[in-house]
């Protein structure tokens, strides 16, 4: 259960990789070692050759794990082994186009039957209760995106058709990493809390340790993608510098494994 | 069929046109795309907007524009007659300034600072730049490498009008690619800018307002045709790419069932797959660039690369109301190859003293194929959606030789 695994989880913080960088083979090794780091869940991004939500970091990602040979066939030999892996959930995060071609609900049945337990499809629009009642049926939680400029209305709608967590973003544009409003953020959780019961996740923007300490002070758990795929793309050993990365963000003092 | 036909009324509330359409966009940006809606509802029918639109359609565009007879190329061709409705005669020398008008106009009035906008042959940048200039607002342009490169004389006018050419380089560095860039420049700051989008394509309400604003030519279009010959035309005929002017003369017909609609797509090279931009004729219903449309796509669902010898129709998407207009048989879509385009370019030069551009040189390409195989009292009304000067320096240099103009 993804929700659970937040909540029972002191800082929760949730590594986003792109998939199938700088291979599928070193993927599964990230996978790992992020668990190893800490993880309480992870989030693979599925490479789109137009991420309209992603910045510059997350497209060149997608760009060059395309270039590679990236297939959502290739993927779903590995799915499996890397879910087993690992005792924490695994999400994947997609572009909408994709997971159409061969039928939404085929695909998602897929990945829920390789022990994928969430998705996340930034540009899902914000009525998308067929696929919020497909999920259900397959049981794969969908996590929906809230951003500061949703109108209550729509908040309203996406949290009613949203499972596991909301995704709340942080900021107004694109993920990269730049400044959060700590203030502004805090206002938003609020508000999203009062809606429901599930966790509330911040994301987009989280590059620093004191960043993710005190966006923990009022969200359940924070997302921490361009950043993390900056330093895996810049270093020889991408297994370690995710490892490491992940340990620097989350701080000292607290379990790395249970 | 009249039931289904009154469903062009479209698009419902959410942006949906039948299956089409919609708002696929990160919620970071629907927040702005429903201010532009509210706040388009809100003028689309107000007096004061529309008097002062159209204000600028009569002296500023210099519309209405005329339908023109084409009387030699009609008899070289011994069938239909055919009709050129002269979009390429407004100001900036095509359609695309009757959208840019009314976009330019509604941002002011939100307040913004910016245009930005996204442009394949450069007729959108220009216009654009144009109405930015008119109106008193900063405009950003986005355009693939390749296409700068093809359309100079373009570029360098958008630059004269004050706007910024923001060259782009990623992937095939062509259409698509700058709208790619110019969405993530928007999502970067959508408070300040306001995002014109080219065409009837993108997340609601672009596909809507954007053939509002176009739809004028099809208004003007249908009286003028009437007073011309005493009846309504037999065929229409436009060029699609995104499908901005098609749309644009369409929408007044559709309910005129006795009227048969064309939409040429590009075929490009070929149909072979990266050698052509028929996105209806070929595509598969898909999600890009915010909306649900057919595209045309690889098994993965990636956009395929696409080509064509006019930058305007190279994209791998089209407007979603060209997809239910598919489905529902009511439009035809064929197609048109670069060879058939420049022969109608040279024709239409040749025989009636017009230069069209290369966009609508497909229009004009299928319009003399079919006016051959019909009556001679049968007519054609085709949209010259554009001028060819744009294009004369790159067709002369590719294409001079065989035509004997180098």
């Amino acid at each position: 259960m993804i929700a659970d695994a937040i909540k029972n989880k002191t800082k929760a913080v949730i590594p986003y990789i792109t998939a199938g960088l700088p291979g599928m083979d070193a993927t599964g090794e990230i996978i790992r070692s992020l668990r190893a780091a800490g993880a309480a869940a992870i989030e693979i991004g599925l490479p789109f050759s137009d991420p309209m939500a992603d910045g510059p970091v997350l497209q060149k990602a997608s760009h060059l794990a395309l270039k590679n040979g990236f297939t959502l066939e290739g993927l779903m030999e590995h799915l499996g082994d890397w879910t087993t892996s690992i005792d924490i959930p695994l999400i994947v995060m997609s572009y909408i186009n994709p997971l159409m071609r061969r039928g939404i609900g085929e695909t998602l049945s897929r990945f829920r039957d390789r022990g994928v337990q969430g998705v996340i499809i930034p540009d899902l629009p914000s009525d998308a209760r067929e696929i919020h009642a497909l999920c259900r049926d397959i049981g794969i939680d969908l996590i929906r995106l809230v951003a500061p400029t949703t109108t209550l209305q729509r908040q309203e709608e996406v949290i009613s058709q949203c499972s596991g967590f909301v995704y709340a973003v942080s900021v107004k544009g694109v993920t990269g990493v730049r400044q959060c409003l700590p203030g502004e953020v805090a206002r938003q959780v609020q508000g999203i809390k009062a809606m429901t019961d599930l966790p509330v996740c911040i994301g987009f923007g989280i590059s620093t340790a004191e960043q993710v300490n005190d966006m923990l002070a009022f969200a359940d758990g924070v997302i921490v993608g361009s950043h993390l795929m900056e330093r895996i793309m810049g270093d020889p050993n991408p297994v370690i510098a995710a490892h490491d990365t992940l340990r620097e963000l989350i701080g000292p003092g607290i379990e790395s494994i249970r | 069929m009249k039931t289904e036909l009154k469903s062009f009324q479209l698009p419902d509330e959410k942006g949906y046109f039948g299956p089409y359409g919609g708002s696929f966009v990160p919620p970071q940006l629907q927040g702005v795309l429903d201010e532009i809606t509210q706040a388009y509802m809100e003028i689309k029918d107000d007096e004061q907007f529309l008097t002062e639109l159209h204000a600028l359609y009569k002296h500023y565009v210099g519309r209405p524009s005329p339908i023109f007879h084409a009387r030699s190329l009609s008899e070289k061709m011994g069938g239909a007659q055919i009709y050129l409705k002269r979009e390429d005669l407004n100001h900036t020398g095509a359609h695309k300034i009757n959208h840019c008008l009314g976009q330019a106009l509604l941002a002011k009035k939100m307040g913004k600072q910016t245009l930005i906008a996204e442009t394949g042959a450069g007729q959108h940048g220009v216009a654009l730049a144009t109405a930015a200039a008119l109106v008193g607002l900063k405009c950003d342009i986005y355009m693939g490498e390749v296409d700068i490169a093809k359309e100079k004389p373009n570029v360098i006018r958008m630059k004269i009008l004050g706007a910024r050419v923001i060259s782009v380089t990623r992937g095939t560095k062509t259409l698509k690619d700058a709208v790619d860039e110019a969405f993530e420049a928007y999502l970067g700051d959508p408070i300040t800018q306001f995002y014109a989008i080219g065409s009837v394509v993108g997340p609601h309400p672009f596909p809507m307002m954007v053939r509002d604003f176009q739809s004028i030519v099809g208004r003007e279009a249908r009286q003028q045709f009437r007073e011309m010959t005493g009846s309504l035309p037999d065929n229409l005929v436009a060029c699609v790419g995104g499908g901005s002017n098609a749309m644009g003369l369409f929408t007044a017909f559709l309910d005129d069932e006795e009227v048969l609609i064309y939409g040429v797509e590009p075929s490009g090279l070929s149909l072979r797959e990266g050698e052509h931009a028929a996105t209806l004729t070929l595509g598969k219903p898909g999600v890009l660039h915010g909306f649900k449309s057919y595209l045309l796509q690889d098994e993965k669902g990636n956009p395929l690369k696409v080509y064509s010898v006019a930058s305007g129709l190279d994209y791998p998407g089209v407007g979603p109301q060209h997809s239910l207009l598919k489905d529902l048989e009511r439009v035809t879509y064929v197609t048109a190859g670069d060879s058939e385009a420049i022969d109608a370019f040279f024709d239409l030069s040749r025989f009636e003293g017009i230069i069209p551009a290369l966009e609508s040189a497909h229009a004009v390409a299928f319009a003399l194929k079919l006016a051959g195989k019909l009556e001679k009292d049968k007519t054609i009304l085709v949209n010259l959606s554009g001028r060819g000067d744009k294009d004369i320096d790159y067709v002369a240099e590719t294409y001079g030789k065989d035509y004997g103009v180098v």
